[in-house]
């Protein structure tokens, strides 16, 4: 008697599947980046190019607080100008997305209010974060003032560009659906507009956060005393690159940490609803590509345009 | 018993060189335990009046009464595509259209959720569900209000053919359990015949062309001679008036 074995194509080749697998390159990456780093210190042979043991040194002494710097006072290490860099983060990006999403609302649901912003939207959106940062820091001297504002007005024109898509994007045939069996307002509201706008919502949350982070730290370097952007301007201004790469490190870090434990997760509760993706998948949203809610803003100018033509739906 | 009753309604769209009629001059009275469909050409104004007599448009002229025996349910309606809140479980989807929570509420959609045989999938949502098992939410949500009449617009034409014969088939078992008064749009002839004990025709410029009467007993079946008959006559009825080309 003879025993026929087959075997499925899938598993064969094991080696070539994990080799070939999206996971292996992202494991890779960080490999690559260290060796190519590790060239171009022996390439270009120069005084002030650290190489990737003195940066994780460096990074280590100011998270033990053990590097004997301390540009004379308590708060300016490490957690302290974090933590004000932080606060000012945060007092901006609450403020942007309260008032970016009123505004986007309003600009949704009437064309003559849409009309009236559609134009400053669009010029705060095209203005760099670095003029922002300029001219608050002359309007505003070394305060606060200049890196929140250029945290608000970095991450405002996202929110309201999404909110006010989100509310042009909600499904007419549900809210028919909801009328026919005549389902009162309020129920309307909490079942089926603010859901529909949740996807939108989110897409905004990571833009301002991302898109106000990379202006907060342009704003503390040209205008202000503290703060994490002042203190890569500081490791710059004494020729130390290993200060520069170190805090833009701490900066990624954290970045991409709040972006995973805190922006990923209440995704993932608020969307629960969803058909699931494969984990590969899901990683790929990552910071400052926020593609991970499946909306990206339109930032094109020919594509706003072409939306305004169309009406609300409410 | 309900009575659905339609006097000179009228509807437009738009002004001008833009103005259409969807809806000319209608009269029509249904009354009691019937299964009525509508059918006609595209652009004839079915889906309208469907609209209009669920409260999702408002006519331009003329009236539409409604009695019901239940007076606390609006009528139930089955759209064309399921229409559910997919970030909402199918329980919660049915519960959505009711007016309270309450445990007896909660047995009621249990039940119509096992009569589409999904007693199981309460605690799923939507996008987990094909095609066919999304409808059949979308029907027991409509028999979970209990409501006298059910309208229903083209419910199984997005469906491939077989799962569309076996959800008719429910549908109809459904009918006669429930004794409801039901609107049927559809622009299937054959699906019309089958189901229905009436069929209004309507003509492009939505005009109520022909009422027709279909006295076959109940379940048909679409091989069956009579069946097939009275389908050919139907199709005739249309070529006599002149809505087959269109």
């Amino acid at each position: 008697m003879s025993t026929v074995v087959t075997t499925a194509p899938s598993s064969r080749g094991g080696l070539r599947h994990v080799v070939g697998s999206p996971l292996t390159a992202r494991v890779l990456f960080p490999f690559v980046v260290i060796g190519v780093w590790y060239l171009i210190y022996y390439t270009i042979d120069s005084r002030i190019f650290p190489t990737p043991q003195e940066v994780v040194v460096f990074m280590w002494e100011e998270v033990t607080l053990t590097s004997g710097v301390r540009y004379g006072s308590v708060v300016s290490n490490l957690y302290g100008m974090f933590l004000i860099s932080i606060a000012r983060l945060t007092v901006g990006f609450f403020i942007a997305l309260g008032v970016g999403t009123v505004v986007g609302l309003a600009m949704g649901l009437s064309k003559s209010v849409d009309a009236f912003f559609h134009d400053w939207v669009m010029a705060i959106l095209a203005m760099p974060a670095l003029v922002w940062a300029l001219f608050l820091g002359l309007a505003f001297g070394f305060g606060h003032e200049a890196p929140v504002l250029t945290v608000i007005l970095a991450g405002i024109p996202f929110v309201i560009i999404n909110v006010r898509e989100g509310v042009r994007n909600t499904p007419k045939e549900l809210f028919d659906m909801a009328r026919a069996f005549d389902v009162p307002q309020n129920k309307i509201t909490r079942h089926v507009l603010l859901p529909s706008l949740m996807p939108f919502f989110f897409a905004a949350i990571r833009y301002a956060y991302a898109i106000g982070w990379k202006g907060l730290v342009i704003a503390e370097v040209f205008g202000s005393d503290r703060g994490m952007g002042w203190t890569i301007k500081f490791w710059y201004d004494a020729h130390r690159a290993k200060g520069v790469i170190g805090y833009a490190l701490f900066f990624i870090i954290f970045a991409l940490a709040l972006e995973k434990l805190v922006f990923d997760r209440l995704a993932d509760r608020a969307f629960k609803w969803r058909p699931k993706m494969s984990a590969v998948e899901l990683a790929e949203g990552d910071f400052g590509a926020v593609a991970a809610e499946g909306f990206l803003v339109v930032e094109d100018q020919a594509g706003i345009d072409a939306t305004v033509s169309k009406g609300g739906n409410l | 018993m309900a009575e659905i009753k339609v006097e000179d309604l009228h509807k437009e769209f738009g002004v001008g060189e833009d103005r259409v009629v969807a809806l000319e001059k209608v009269n029509m009275e249904v009354r009691g335990h019937v299964f009525v469909s509508i059918v006609g050409p595209s652009g004839c104004g079915k889906s309208t009046l469907l609209n209009i007599l669920s409260g999702i448009e408002t006519p331009s002229s003329g009236t539409v009464t409604i009695t019901q025996d239940n007076r606390d349910a609006e009528p139930g309606y089955v759209f064309q595509a399921a229409r559910l809140l997919p970030w909402r479980t199918v329980m919660d989807n049915l519960l959505f259209v009711q007016k309270d929570r309450s445990d007896a509420t909660k047995d009621r959609c249990q039940k119509y959720l096992e009569m589409v045989q999904l007693g199981d999938k309460g605690d799923k949502y939507p996008g987990e569900l094909s095609g066919g098992m999304q409808q059949r939410v979308g029907i027991a949500r409509a028999f979970s209000i209990e409501p006298d009449v059910l309208f229903m617009d083209e419910p199984f034409s997005h469906l491939d053919a077989i799962t569309a014969r076996s959800l008719r088939r429910e549908l109809h078992e459904m009918w006669r359990q429930t004794r409801k008064t039901v609107l049927f749009v559809t622009h299937d002839v054959g699906e019309a015949v089958e189901l229905s004990n009436r069929i209004l025709v309507f003509a492009k410029g939505g005009k109520l062309e022909d009422d027709l009467q279909i006295d076959l007993p109940f379940p048909r079946d679409p091989a069956d001679e009579d069946v097939a008959v009275a389908k050919a006559q139907v199709l005739r009825k249309f070529e006599e008036l002149d809505l087959v080309a269109s």
